[in-house]
């Protein structure tokens, strides 16, 4: 592992802007899809509320009317199906409160700072996110083992998993499966992320985390996501690394899970530097 | 009594929450015959096998199996009058106007819709494929009576020839 400079430098504050752009990036890829998954549960509630009010008019009329058997069951029916589409509609709000709270906690905005997380708990949530990539071509195994909470920017080994999550998906061109492992191994927590996506060829291995290697071709990958995963690993004084053969590709990742004093205060000075660039 | 003649529309969406919202409207607004896959490749089964007559076909665009676009491109080989409609989250409606324009779709729905532009739209389509159906009718009407008057025109020479 290289060291870590102790202060901010001007090259720190240039790579806080290409992070921030590369998330940038990554969110901007994430959209089309995103919009895909909102529009889904919000055009069926857009679509039962109208439903629902046009079965309130029919109901009011059969109420009106005599009633008779032939107008009796016609109502009960008409609130079998308005009970159905209420249903629905709790299905989608359900689904959008899902959405929404996995990007909130994706991003973790309102927690930028430092602090000790649940991986699993990232790693779901960016799960949720990545969700539209995945869909029914390519199973998730998990194998999660018990591990404690790890002192870390949450919001930015989000980004690590997701970059990883979408790599091992466009890595596999039909069917497949993404692996996700985590255990303990020392005073470290293992996240590994393996793919079947059939493998990185040798040559490329050494240059994966080049910043602008990419062998996706113009416009479908920016060349940094590796890169930046390999720094923000770094920042947290962790280690990651690539393995690939036998059409399987693993990367490992080993985070500390707690840091000295002054490792911290480093920390936190280049996350400030990040923020300073963002404003 | 003979029953009456509903109109076949085949809606197909991987999404059950979809289907629900769709087949309510229409079961509360409309008499319509909905068929529901959420399967495109079992539509297409279906269509070889089981299905006789459609007289619309919906799909969605973003499916597991095959995209809505290369589902009605299937559709169109099968029964090439029929009108096809693609449902389509606002992020691919280039892909969708592309797909308009390519595979010949008769219109498309942007997510979330509307439901009296969806009705509409049915509405429409079916009146179609029925004009068409009768237009066909007609021509081979015509031929018909084509036919039969080249075979008289046939018998009034050989008398007379």
């Amino acid at each position: 592992m290289k060291g870590i400079p102790n202060e901010t430098s001007p090259q720190d504050d240039a790579n806080a802007e290409l992070i921030q752009s590369e998330k940038m990036a990554s969110l901007g890829l994430l959209s089309a899809g995103l919009a895909h998954e909102i529009n889904t549960p919000l055009g069926a509630i857009h679509s039962n509320n109208d439903t629902i009010a046009r079965g309130i008019e029919k109901m009011k009329h059969l109420l009106a009317e005599k009633g008779d058997a032939d107008n009796r069951r016609a109502a009960l029916d008409l609130l079998g199906l308005l009970e159905e589409v209420s249903q629905n509609t709790s299905l989608a709000t359900e689904r959008l409160m899902n959405i929404v709270g996995s990007l909130k906690n994706f991003t973790r905005l309102d927690e930028a700072e430092f602090k000790k997380a649940d991986i699993h708990e990232g790693l779901e949530s960016t799960l949720t996110i990545v969700q539209h990539k995945l869909r029914e071509r390519i199973a998730v195994k998990k194998n999660y083992g018990k591990i404690p909470l790890v002192e870390c920017y949450p919001n930015r080994l989000n980004q690590v998993f997701m970059n990883l999550i979408v790599n091992a998906a466009q890595a596999i061109h039909d069917r497949g499966t993404i692996t996700i492992e985590t255990s303990l191994q020392g005073d470290s927590v293992r996240v590994s992320i393996s793919d079947d996506g059939g493998g990185i060829p040798a040559e490329n291995l050494p240059k994966v985390f080049d910043p602008g290697f990419t062998t996706k071709g113009v416009g479908v990958g920016t060349g940094l996501g590796l890169s930046i995963c390999y720094q923000i690993i770094q920042q947290h004084q962790g280690k990651i690394e690539v393995e690939s053969g036998n059409g399987k590709t693993t990367f490992t990742m080993d985070l500390p899970i707690t840091h000295k004093k002054d490792e911290r205060l480093r920390m936190q000075a280049r996350q400030g530097a990040a923020i300073k660039k963002k404003r | 009594m003979a029953e009456k003649y509903l109109p076949v529309i085949l809606l197909v969406d991987d999404e059950e929450m979809i289907i629900t919202s769709i087949k309510s409207f229409l079961a509360i607004e409309t008499e319509y015959h909905l068929m529901t896959y959420t399967s495109p490749l079992k539509a297409l089964e279906d269509l070889d096998n089981k299905v006789k007559k459609v007289d619309l076909v919906i799909s969605d665009y973003l499916m597991p199996e095959m995209d809505g676009i290369s589902f009605l491109a299937e559709v169109k080989k099968r029964m090439p009058l029929v009108p096809r409609i693609l449902l389509t989250g606002y992020a691919d409606k280039e892909n969708a106007i592309n797909a308009i324009n390519n595979v010949g779709l008769y219109q498309y729905i942007e997510k979330p819709w509307n439901n009296d532009d969806l009705r509409l739209i049915i509405r429409n389509g079916i009146e179609k494929t029925h004009l068409l159906n009768e237009l066909e009718a007609k021509i081979r009407e015509v031929e018909k009576v084509h036919k039969e008057l080249h075979d008289v025109h046939k018998e009034i020479l050989k008398v007379f020839v």
